[in-house]
């Protein structure tokens, strides 16, 4: 599995939805990115990357691409 | 040096200062050993007097898969509502993970269960529990619960 197959799949197990809404999507478009949700998605990045955000990344992970820019700081590219 | 906390024998009125679950939702009698940000050890008789064992099973009395996750979450809370800063707070469920009921638990057994906890960062607690009804495992889990009120300390600003 790539990286980004990796963290779309995060995405999609965690809030139940499709590939193809992934894309675009920012914290509270969606019902299931509530704020469990919010932990929800930083726990399944957590494990698919074998990492530890900081808290800084938590609260700027507001949306499916800012989570990429932010996996960079990480050295994942995707 | 450090010298780390050990919490020992505490009773259901003492435990209910550290957690907000209460009757008919409160499963834990006593917490023998709690070390905080690091493990909880407790236990849970169950008697016939129990409220659900009229409902599972009138012929069959047994202990409910969800009342065993509820009993081993509560003891599971212990290793982070002791930490100082985190006491009395309310907790949700995030997962509930491999969970495995090995053993029917009925009345007259007691569960004594034993809780890990594995990271505690953002109010977002990680651990391991197993319950053990005389000396074998009777059932276990994997836990990701949240304390809301950290929590929504890290959520993003567009909220």
């Amino acid at each position: 599995m790539t990286n980004l197959e990796k963290y779309i799949n995060a995405f999609t197990s965690t809030f139940e939805i499709d590939d193809a809404k992934t894309k675009g999507l920012k914290y509270q478009d969606i019902e299931a990115w509530d704020s469990v949700g919010h932990m929800g998605l930083i726990a399944a990045l957590e494990e698919a990357f074998g990492i530890m955000l900081d808290a800084d990344d938590i609260v700027d992970l507001s949306s499916f691409e800012k989570g990429q820019e932010i996996l960079r700081k990480y050295n994942i590219e995707m | 040096m450090n010298q780390e906390i050990v919490l020992k024998n505490l009773d259901p009125i003492e435990i209910q200062k550290y957690q907000q679950n209460r009757y008919p939702c409160f499963f834990v009698d006593c917490i023998e050993e709690a070390v905080p940000g690091k493990s909880a050890k407790g236990f849970k008789n169950f008697t016939f007097n129990e409220w659900f064992f009229p409902a599972h099973f009138a012929d069959e009395p047994n202990v409910p898969g969800f009342i065993q996750i509820e009993m081993m979450t509560q003891v599971f809370l212990m290793t982070f509502l002791t930490i100082p800063e985190n006491k009395g707070k309310k907790t949700g469920f995030i997962s509930v993970d491999g969970a495995r009921f090995k053993k029917k638990i009925v009345p007259g057994n007691r569960v004594d269960i034993q809780a890990e906890l594995t990271s505690f960062r953002f109010g977002l607690a990680k651990g391991n529990v197993v319950g053990y009804v005389n000396g074998e495992v009777a059932c276990q889990l994997s836990l990701t619960v949240a304390i809301p009120d950290i929590m929504t300390q890290f959520m993003p600003k567009n909220s």
